[in-house]
């Protein structure tokens, strides 16, 4: 097989391991041609579902639109390496980084901006932020080739976006309403940095996970928290009593309105009633006017008596009056006395 | 026999192919450049990704750029404002190798451009920072804030430089800490102290003010509301008394003589009750009927 030449002495010592190299390929080359066909298929690669694939031809991205660019979870065919390799993105996983370059460390003493972490606010105020950023991949491609390191870009695009916006904006809005439009503004900053660097990131939630002011401050804010809630306090026991003030005098001039307007009809009823009687009494008295004067003054009289606590009876005068006759007034109820004659009355 | 020789020779050629390939070929990936060195010599970049060729060792060799993106977070530098006050700023890149054979010979590799840039960064922030002022950075009047400039200041200064001397193009650079020397920070809480004393003190007042206010126009309110209704009382008390003595009056006109003679004798009425004495004449109505003379 192989004569190349004449059989040498080096020839006739190697024979032996010539002889067991012929027996080892006689052994192995259906296992050679066996790897040739699986390296053939080396190129066929799963996409799992939370992935997309982008593959790279001689190193080249193929595909001149990521849409093109782009495969979707299922079977990949490609060619092996080294003529194409695929490379694999995690696309719906969301990653989490914290984000605490602004806030202070547990146990650190003193306010070196080395060892604490704080921003200033748009009133030179010191606070500690605390966040949490929530991000996936936008961009395969742009994300896998052409993106600084991920976590770091997320970290210092947030950590500026969040000093900006907290410098803009008054340490009691901050503390008090500021937190949601804090988050929103501060998001869209770092979604502009990430845009512009190419990061093919895409931040899905940023959390202000700890907004404080400075420990050394804190009874200091809690005292304004506390003087706002006792004047919030105090309005709403104001609200609270003008909430019953007002009804209650409404309804006391509304009590004496209808009382009067009842009296009113009462005694217009009542007049109607005796206006009324008075009018029959007219026609009655038109009609026999001795007889129904006569009836009136006796009924008059008769209660009268019956009303009097006591009556008693003289004798008409012997002439024209009384002479000598004497009245004596005793306290109510008491039975008067005779009679005797000093002064005198005149009864009509 | 015939079969296996050219198995054999097969694989052998595709042996020799690889090699041969491994030697002349140099695959530059999306995010790569290869810089190809003829004996050690840069001689050109390969910038696009794709196949490219040199000629084998030793005569070529292929030495691969990252130019992804990289960021770059500078030491924290104290400076001084325009308007004089001390702060220490932080700033960070975000850089990518712009020009690879000066980058190659400049700084050689990724970690040795930190260094450089963060000198270049510092001398910049001192430089363009003192010329705003603090509220151009922080402030809560808007027209105040400059950051967009101060940062496209801050870009403008040192991405020529940081081009032309290390083949790195700056793409973006932020301030990503504004803070103040430590021994300011004290001079800081006392103000911020003495402003939250202000603060409790007003929302104290403010709320006492308020409540009082509430309160008296609560008051107000309801003394106009009592007043309106006693007045709508005395209206209604008024009308129907009106009403009454008209009603009296229609009657009475009538027969004024009889009128007269009833409410006399309701006087009567009206006078005498149990503690009335009455002293009569015998013969004075009702006994006068029993006299033998009627008076009337």
């Amino acid at each position: 097989m192989r004569k190349l030449g004449a059989p040498s002495e080096i020839g006739r010592l190697a024979a032996p391991a010539a002889g067991l190299l012929d027996a080892a390929w006689q052994r192995i080359h259906w296992w050679i041609a066996a790897m040739a066909v699986l390296y053939l298929f080396s190129g066929v690669t799963v996409v799992r579902s939370d992935e997309v694939a982008v593959i790279l031809r001689w190193g080249r991205l193929v595909g001149d639109s990521p849409g093109l660019q782009q495969h979707g979870p299922g079977l990949l065919f490609s060619f092996p390496r080294p003529i194409d390799r695929v490379l694999r993105v995690p696309v719906k996983h969301v990653w989490e980084v914290s984000v605490t370059t602004l806030d202070s460390a547990a146990g650190a003493s003193g306010f070196s901006p080395i060892t604490t972490g704080y921003a200033l606010t748009g009133d030179e105020n010191v606070v500690h932020v605390n966040m949490v950023a929530r991000y996936r991949v936008r961009d395969p491609a742009e994300w896998a080739f052409y993106s600084p390191k991920s976590e770091d870009a997320l970290r210092v695009e947030v950590t500026a976006a969040m000093v900006r916006s907290l410098g803009e904006m008054g340490v009691d809005r901050v503390l008090a309403d500021g937190r949601q439009q804090l988050g929103a503004t501060a998001t869209r900053r770092a979604q502009a940095g990430l845009d512009a660097v190419h990061s093919g990131l895409e931040i899905s939630s940023l959390e202000v996970t700890r907004l404080a002011p400075p420990a050394e401050l804190a009874s200091e804010f809690d005292a304004v928290q506390s003087a706002f809630i006792g004047a919030e306090t105090a309005k709403k026991e104001a609200q609270a009593y003008a909430a019953t003030a007002i009804p209650e005098a409404q309804s006391y001039a509304d009590s004496v309105v209808q009382k009067a307007r009842a009296d009113g009809e009462a005694a217009v009823a009542q007049a109607r009633g005796e206006a009324g009687a008075f009018l029959a009494l007219v026609k009655e008295y038109k009609a026999n006017t001795a007889v129904v004067r006569e009836r009136l003054y006796r009924d008059a009289v008769e209660k009268a008596l019956g009303a009097a606590g006591s009556v008693r009876w003289i004798p008409p005068p012997v002439v024209g009056s009384y002479h000598g006759m004497r009245i004596r007034v005793g306290p109510a109820g008491a039975r008067p006395t005779a009679p005797s004659e000093e002064e005198e009355d005149e009864n009509p | 026999m015939r079969t296996q020789r050219w198995l054999r020779a097969t694989v052998g050629i595709l042996a020799l192919a690889a090699i041969a390939f491994h030697a002349t070929a140099v695959i530059v990936t999306e995010g790569q450049t290869a810089l190809i060195t003829r004996f050690g010599r840069p001689v050109r970049a390969a910038t696009q990704a794709g196949l490219h060729w040199k000629l084998p060792w030793p005569i070529d060799s292929a030495m691969f750029l990252d130019m992804r993106r990289q960021v770059y977070e500078t030491g924290l530098t104290e400076m001084l404002t325009r308007d004089k006050k001390n702060i220490i700023a932080r700033t960070f890149v975000v850089w990518r190798v712009g020009d690879p054979l000066t980058f190659a010979q400049a700084l050689g590799n990724q970690t040795a451009a930190g260094g450089k840039l963060d000198g270049l960064l510092a001398n910049a922030a001192i430089g363009i920072l003192g010329g705003h002022d603090l509220s151009a950075l922080v402030s809560t009047n808007p027209e105040d804030l400059q950051m967009d400039r101060v940062e496209s200041e801050l870009l403008a200064s040192t991405a020529p430089v940081a081009m032309r001397s290390y083949g790195v193009a700056i793409e973006q650079i932020r301030l990503n800490r504004i803070a103040l020397p430590e021994q300011n920070v004290s001079a800081v809480f006392d103000q911020m102290r003495a402003e939250r004393r202000q603060f409790a003190a007003k929302f104290e007042a403010e709320g006492e003010l308020e409540a009082s206010r509430i309160r008296s126009e609560a008051e107000l309110e309801a003394a106009r509301t009592r007043a309106k209704g006693s007045e709508e009382e005395a209206r209604i008390r008024g009308e129907s008394a009106a009403e009454v003595a008209r009603i009296y009056a229609d009657a009475h006109r009538t027969d004024p003589e009889l009128y007269r003679f009833t409410r006399s004798l309701e006087s009567i009425d009206k006078l005498v009750n149990s503690g009335t004495s009455l002293i009569l004449r015998t013969d004075s109505e009702p006994f006068s009927l029993l006299q033998s003379k009627d008076k009337q």
